[in-house]
């Protein structure tokens, strides 16, 4: 634990550590709570494997985020949608889903998209957070979005290299 | 103390109306309540709206923060009235207590009207030397109409300026060391940091005043009252040279002065909340954008003294250029604030290359822009300039980040390299999160060693790994028809696995080359998961049938194994 916070510590290697730590933990959350609700069943039956795949993905997103932490607004906006996800969870995903769509596009995008989507607006949907940025942030935040990407693919590969070994 | 209540009633009063900062009807029962509660207290706070439609929060601010003492002192009363927030004003000089007052002094900077008060009382107290200069001057405002013979009546500018002149550099400090032996002086030096008690022109002084506080508003501190009143005392001396007819000049200069002097300070924020104050509230989305700047100026403008330099050159520009140059496009206000269409500052030149080259310069204020030659100066053709160089100056960045965009030029293309490579990577982490999904069960085995691994490995991979990914369809476009043939050989025990991982690379793989403009890049990126969850499964088992994956393999394994 000492040596993982003074890697962690370490400028240099700061995002990946960072995520590197939340991400085993969080996937390590994610193994006990499994394991308690079901035995040891396998894994491609019982929870399903989409659930499976889709809480190890908002896992490894969300600990990216954290890892980044609140300065950039990429990383905030995308914690406040893992949030809302999570918290109208119980309600219905379709329908959460939908609205916080719509919720976005009023605040942000007013006109009705009747011309084709610039390249930038595509950006926008992909980077989290990027209605509300101008072209010239939204740049910056990309660019550091895919830093992050980036980092983030490397360390579960490896992760999942290492567990299939 | 009745009469001086009275004059002092009388005094604000007729100092509001000329000035006809703030007329409220609540005003005068404001005096009255005053002037009965001042003498019970110590101090001798007296709300002066005048200025406050200027600077209240702050001057508020400035006053509660600075010393909650002279407030507890202060009767409660008082502060009822003066609910608006506008009406507080420390009347800094109460001679009944010089010396608690100096620190009310130093709060209480920019108010002229209530440092006036202050000297009345002053003077009551047997403030010998002034007395005769001051009290025809002070006293004499009794109604509305008699402020120019009061000013008329104020015998002694020249000495008063002189004594302000003196007096303002024992403000340069704190001002809580300011005690009798000065407290005369300093109720001098207050008044005329107060913004000028010479009311020659009426509203220079509010001008002066209006800086000053300004001054205060940014500065909380009391430091900045010594800049404040070296500014009022040249605000004064200069208005007792020109006169009136200067007087919009002078405020404008002085306006300047006091934004240099608060960006002496430590604001940049209170610089900006200046400029937008001054500017005339120009441009409404001035203090919004200027706010926003504040955020992250404040944060870099800590060196003051060059700030302060260039500022006094971009401030002397605005301030004889002109005012309102807002009409620029947001942008344009966080470059150099005004850019008049002259550029002329040479400071603001120079550093209009540097920070338009970037926002890492921390000790800029704002961004000074200049039009080259050549080009077009119209405001909006200078910030669309700024604007295009900052985009293009991440463009390439970005180019850096993506591989493989090395040759490509314009924007678009640019961009769309860009837009493929974000969906290419969060493809790669929905199925590595699948991936994961699959062989979770065995996490629970070392995790500790994984992750010293993970952090003492995969430093080196990351560069390099991406880079290797799309080499690596070169290598095995052979390979890349044979997958399919070699997979469903994969052992019983692997097959579900490989089975999925096929399927959602089959599935995945076709949208992608769809879309792609380099379709063997990413492809490659998915055969390089293939390859290793293939190399792995049949390296488990029977080696024979993994052979010939095996050895085109090897590097790719040895970068997965990195």
């Amino acid at each position: 634990m000492a040596s993982k916070h003074t890697i962690a510590t370490r400028h240099a290697q700061g995002i990946r550590a960072r995520f590197a730590s939340r991400f085993l933990r969080s996937l390590l959350r994610l193994r006990r709570r499994s394991n308690r609700f079901g035995g040891s069943q396998s894994n491609d039956e019982g929870i399903g494997k989409r659930i499976r795949t889709d809480r190890i993905k908002i896992a490894a997103y969300a600990s990216m985020a954290r890892a980044v932490g609140p300065r950039r607004t990429w990383s905030r906006a995308l914690l406040f949608k893992l949030r809302n996800r999570a918290r109208i969870h119980g309600v219905s995903r379709k329908r959460c889903l939908v609205s916080e769509k719509k919720r976005v596009t009023r605040n942000k995008v007013v006109v009705a998209i009747s011309r084709e989507p610039s390249r930038a607006d595509t950006l926008r949907k992909l980077v989290p957070g990027g209605d509300s940025m101008d072209t010239c942030v939204l740049l910056e935040e990309t660019a550091h979005y895919i830093k992050c990407l980036a980092t983030q693919v490397t360390v579960m590969q490896s992760i999942a290299d290492r567990l299939l070994l | 103390m009745d009469t001086s209540d009275k004059d002092k009633f009388e005094l604000e009063k007729s100092n509001d109306n000329p000035i006809n900062y703030h007329s409220s009807g609540g005003m005068s029962s404001d005096w009255r309540f005053n002037s009965t509660s001042i003498p019970n207290s110590s101090l001798g706070l007296v709300p002066t709206d005048n200025l406050m439609s200027v600077c209240r929060g702050d001057l508020v601010g400035a006053a509660s923060c600075s010393s909650s003492s002279v407030i507890d002192s202060f009767g409660p009363a008082m502060w009822e009235h003066p609910t608006n927030s506008q009406n507080l004003v420390f009347c800094d000089i109460n001679a009944q207590n010089i010396a608690s007052s100096s620190n009310t002094v130093g709060i209480g900077k920019g108010f002229p009207f209530s440092s006036r008060n202050g000297i009345d009382r002053t003077l009551e107290m047997g403030w010998n030397p002034p007395n005769s200069m001051l009290k025809g001057g002070i006293f004499l405002p009794n109604a509305p109409g008699m402020l120019p013979q009061s000013l008329s009546q104020f015998p002694a500018d020249s000495a008063f300026i002189e004594r302000a002149a003196r007096f303002s550099c024992f403000n340069g400090g704190d001002f809580g060391d300011m005690v009798n032996p000065f407290g005369v002086p300093e109720s001098m030096g207050l008044f005329s940091r107060g913004g000028g008690m010479m009311q020659g022109p009426g509203e220079v002084f509010v001008g002066s005043g209006m800086k000053s506080v300004s001054g205060g508003q940014t500065q909380k501190n009391v430091m900045n009252a010594g800049e404040a009143s070296k500014d009022v005392s040249m605000s004064v001396d200069h208005m007792a040279t020109e006169g009136s007819p200067l007087k919009n000049e002078t405020k404008r200069e002085s306006l300047a002065r006091s934004r240099d002097e608060s960006k002496k300070g430590a604001g940049g924020s209170g610089n900006d909340s200046d400029e937008a104050e001054f500017s005339g509230g120009s441009g409404q989305d001035e203090p919004s954008m200027l706010e926003g700047n504040c955020g992250e100026l404040s944060a870099k403008s800590l060196g003051s003294k060059k700030r302060k330099r260039s500022g006094q050159d971009a401030e002397l520009d605005q301030a004889k250029g002109t005012p309102p140059s807002a009409k620029g496009s947001p942008e344009t206000q966080q470059k150099g604030d005004q850019k008049p269409a002259s550029t002329t500052s040479k400071a603001s030149g120079k550093q209009g290359k540097q920070g338009s080259q970037g926002s890492d310069q921390p000790k800029d204020d704002y961004i000074h822009v200049r039009a080259r030659r050549g080009q077009a100066t119209n405001s909006h053709s200078l910030a669309e300039r700024v604007r295009r160089e900052k985009i293009s100056e991440r463009m390439k960045f970005l180019q850096d980040l993506v591989p493989g965009c090395s040759k490509v030029t314009g924007k678009a293309v640019m961009l769309d390299e860009i837009i493929n490579y974000v969906q290419s990577l969060q493809r790669q982490v929905e199925f590595l999160s699948m991936k994961l999904a699959t062989v979770n069960p065995r996490l629970d085995f070392n995790i500790e060693g994984l992750l010293a691994k993970d952090i003492l490995h995969s430093r080196a991979v990351p560069p390099s790994s991406l880079a290797f990914s799309s080499e690596m369809p070169m290598a095995y476009p052979a390979l890349h028809q044979s997958q399919p043939g070699l997979i469903p050989t994969a052992f019983p025990g692997m097959e579900s696995h490989s089975d999925i991982l096929r399927r959602t690379i089959n599935s995945q793989l076709t949208p992608m080359t769809a879309g792609f403009k380099e379709p063997a890049q990413l492809p490659n990126v998915w055969d390089d998961e293939l390859h290793n969850v293939v190399q792995m499964s049949y390296g488990n088992s029977a080696p024979q049938d993994s052979q010939d994956v095996n050895e085109p393999l090897p590097p790719g394994h040895l970068k997965v194994e990195l």
